[in-house]
């Protein structure tokens, strides 16, 4: 029985190392290696039509446009990374445009409450996502799809009409720049990128990225698999009521449908990035640089004369290329893992 | 084995008394009672569907039961979660195995309780450190704790789990099927003997009953949710625990008759097959013939069962199926190529059922296209179907109409076996085909392969139990590296020969692992 053992443990033993190596490139795959490729390309692309392009002041500009929907990607990828999907987020982000467009408080204290206000919208409208979900075992595509049409229910009885004025002090301070460099826009991105990689980091984020990819396992690991996905889904919240402050900020106005053209927009983004929409794979910064990406693009047509209509033509065949793209190399690095 | 044995101990480690738990109209358990001694690995065995599965959940918090007590050392313990139970000192390796495939070994080992660093941020080097150190304790050094559970191989996967449990456990130890994936099982018992001296307890589930006489000294038998007997398994003889098991003499079928079979023709003919870990690898399949393979875990085998049913590319070589040219793209493919070839696959609740359905669509979804284009499938017709491929392998009807999911191991591979029997195959590719079944179910699938070959069709099967390959093949393979180490007739199968064979010593030389 003992040559038994020795065989089967000397070829079961595997070279770690080149596993390893395979493993950190996956990682690094997932954390947004090819649409930071894709989107720098893009961007010198855009440079060769433009050469204005890499001026302060396009470059704010390029950002003000990007921040909305980054902010919807970002809290969208919060709930595909735990195996979900929030339509919510097109009602959220209406909601929190009219409600400050109709309510507009000014001056820094008023910036202050805005946000407050907008992020307690979010936060709640996900934790009502998070108890039909996590409590009452609702999918998330139809929790979320009721809560959508309530919010956007509630955004016209606020606003029955596009109009309303957003506070000045916003809408000029929010896509203004920091000692004429830094868009102050991004900076809010930037704020929600590192408390991406703080939380990724803590059990809270290895937890969520457990019951993305196998929730029973997770539960029976001890993970407590009901708060989780609540937090989830009131973090996404949060993240969606950022989205619309900053979408108010740069329309200056109130429209009780704001929202629903993120909506399918996030998703592109988030998928963009590479973020796997069975769950358990993906980052935030990727979905972020997807949303870039995709904004990107609409500045790229736009310069090369195309006509804005085709738009969506050209969004939908650079997510098919970038999808296909990134699971042939994702292929390859589970090829390598494996040698 | 001799376990330590602790006279003083106040209070037995765990008493479970008039357990009873019910799913809607199914009992799952009628009146359980299972005391443990602490430092004893005392077994549990029964059928499949006999509740120790549900026995295992309530006792680890997963379900709570409907009535009775359980005291651990004495003290009332009713558990609500996987946690509560773990508080309590008791862990549970599952079956299943409860393993995260896209964390780390490190992030699966710690779960719930990662160390922390700044600000409360998961510390990657401890924990790195802290499972590198429970690792060595459970010699398992070898495994990198950086390395995502996904990438182990399956054998190291329940190791894992294992480890983890054992280093929970502070009072009761539960392992539920823990070798079915091990080829052996001595680095197990060593961890067994570590974890009893601590005054441990063990629940041992296993449907290796040798194994189960080696480590445990005790063991509870069930039937239908209720305790027949707790019996000192020195005093109880094999048949007398079949017989407690399933109630009634067990059928002949498992006492293994020889049979020397003349082989018809050749059915299946591989020259050369190379592909996967496989290179050159030539058979013959004959009409009438069950070939076995015998292997350890990895050697080939299941890329030879994956090429031959179109599920893998094969890089080289032919094969023929009655003489003509075989080439399976798809496993619908390889049902549909001249005589048929149907294949049972590994992972039984992955690969196999579609567990919301139920066991009558699970049997006749390879068929259904056989029913014509205008008829309606309703589940009368499904049911009809089913029922006479069901019967072939000594299914209850009764069963059919359940939603697959819900039925006990055995039921679920049943029903799979009577799907590859309706597809109307000739040649059938079983891999593992009893693994985590009862000794009934094992006696109904061997006699639905044996009618099956006796009606001239052909199997080709691999079993993880020795004991199996030289009950059933008419001819045995034995695999190591990629390659046929050896080939054995009817009459020379014997489980010291292939386990020879297996470690790569046969023909009175070693070969190197390649």
């Amino acid at each position: 029985m003992t040559d038994l053992t020795q065989t089967a443990t000397r070829s079961e033993v595997q070279p770690p190392q080149g596993r390893l190596a395979g493993q950190t490139f996956a990682r690094l795959l997932q954390g947004g290696l090819i649409i930071v490729i894709l989107y720098l390309s893009l961007y010198a692309l855009y440079f060769y039509q433009q050469p204005r392009a890499l001026s302060a002041g396009s470059i704010a500009a390029l950002m003000n446009n990007t921040v909305p929907l980054a902010l919807a990607a970002a809290g969208q990828t919060f709930v595909i990374i735990s195996r979900g999907f929030d339509l919510s987020v097109a009602g959220v982000i209406s909601v929190c445009n009219v409600v400050m467009a109709v309510y507009p408080l000014d001056g820094p204290g008023g910036a202050i409450m805005s946000i407050l206000m907008c992020v307690a919208i979010g936060g709640s409208v996900g934790a009502v996502n998070g108890f039909l979900v996590a409590y009452l075992r609702l999918q998330s595509i139809a929790a979320t799809l009721a809560t959508m049409i309530i919010c956007q229910g509630v955004a016209l009885v606020i606003l029955n009409a596009p109009g309303g004025r957003v506070a000045d002090w916003l809408s000029y301070e929010l896509t203004d720049r920091l000692f004429k460099t830094i868009p102050i826009s991004g900076l809010f991105v930037l704020a929600v990128v590192l408390a991406w990689l703080y939380l990724r980091r803590t059990s809270f984020g290895i937890s969520l990225y457990a019951i993305g990819a196998d929730e029973h396992a997770a539960s029976l690991s001890g993970i407590n698999v009901r708060k989780v996905r609540f937090f989830t889904f009131v973090s996404a919240g949060v993240l969606y009521g950022l989205a619309g402050f900053m979408l108010s900020a740069q329309t200056a106005t109130g429209n009780p449908t704001s929202g629903t053209p993120l909506l399918l927009l996030s998703f592109a983004a988030v998928a963009l990035g590479g973020t796997s929409l069975a769950g358990g794979k993906g980052s935030l910064f990727a979905s972020v640089m997807g949303a870039a990406t995709l904004m990107l693009l609409q500045k790229v047509l736009f310069s090369s004369g195309v006509s804005s209509f085709y738009t969506g033509v050209f969004q939908g065949c650079v997510l098919v290329i970038a999808v296909v793209f990134s699971g042939l190399i994702e292929k390859l690095g589970e090829r390598a893992a494996k040698l | 084995m001799q376990n330590s044995n602790i006279q003083a101990a106040p209070a037995k480690a765990l008493v479970a008394e008039a357990i009873r738990k019910a799913y809607g109209a199914t009992v799952a358990l009628e009146h359980a009672d299972i005391i443990l001694e602490g430092g004893e690995v005392h077994a549990v065995l029964g059928e499949n569907g006999a509740g120790k599965s549900t026995l295992v959940r309530i006792l680890t918090g997963a379900v709570e039961p409907d009535a009775g007590s359980i005291h651990i050392h004495g003290k009332p313990y009713r558990p609500n979660s996987i946690k509560d139970a773990r508080t309590h000192g008791v862990a549970t390796a599952f079956q299943e195995l409860s393993l995260v495939p896209n964390l780390t070994v490190a992030q699966n080992l710690l779960l719930p309780h990662l160390s922390r660093g700044i600000a409360g941020m998961v510390s990657g080097r401890r924990n790195i450190e802290r499972a590198a150190q429970i690792l060595a304790e459970h010699k398992l050094g070898r495994l990198d704790p950086r390395v995502d559970v996904s990438t182990l191989p399956l054998a190291d996967r329940q190791r894992l789990e294992i480890v983890r449990a054992l280093k929970n456990a502070g009072s009761v130890l539960i392992l539920d099927e823990p070798t079915a994936s091990l080829a052996e099982t001595d680095w197990l018992f060593e961890q067994i003997e570590r974890v009893t001296a601590r005054n441990v307890a063990v629940l041992y589930i296993s449907h290796r009953l040798s194994e189960v006489r080696e480590i445990c000294r005790s063991a509870t038998v069930l039937r239908n949710g209720a305790t027949i007997a707790s019996v000192s398994l020195a005093e109880a003889t094999d048949g007398d625990i079949f017989e407690m098991m399933v109630g009634k003499k067990v059928r002949d079928e498992l006492s293994g008759e020889g049979r020397a079979r003349t082989s018809g023709d050749t059915r299946l003919k591989v020259s050369n097959l190379s592909g996967g870990t496989v290179e050159k690898l030539s058979f013959d399949l004959k009409a009438g013939e069950v070939l076995g393979i015998a292997a350890l875990e990895g050697q080939g085998q299941r890329d030879v069962f994956r090429m031959l049913a179109g599920l893998e590319r094969v890089n080289g070589g032919s094969v023929e199926l009655d003489g003509k040219p075989y080439v399976a793209h798809s496993p619908r493919a390889a049902l549909k190529a001249g005589s048929g070839v149907a294949y049972l696959p590994e992972e039984r609740k992955t690969e196999g059922i579609l567990a919301g359905m139920t066991a009558a669509s699970n049997v006749v979804l390879p068929i259904l296209g056989t029913v014509g284009f205008p008829a309606i499938v309703n589940d009368r017709v499904e049911f009809r179907m089913a029922k006479d491929a069901g019967e072939r392998v000594d299914m209850a009807p009764r069963y059919l109409g359940f939603a697959i999911g819900d039925l006990s191991g055995g039921n679920q591979q049943k029903a799979l076996i009577a799907r590859v029997l309706a597809t109307g195959a000739r040649t059938l590719l079983l891999f593992d085909p009893t693994r985590g079944v009862d000794v009934g179910t094992k006696a109904s699938i061997y006699a639905a392969i044996r009618a099956f070959t006796d009606e001239g069709g052909s199997v080709l099967f691999y079993s993880s139990e020795l004991p199996e390959l030289v009950q059933l093949a008419d001819r045995c393979m034995v695999l190591y590296g990629g390659q046929i180490a050896a080939t054995y007739p009817r009459d020379q199968i014997d489980e010291q020969r292939l386990v020879t064979a297996m470690t790569g010593h046969f023909d009175g030389r070693e070969r190197a692992a390649s």
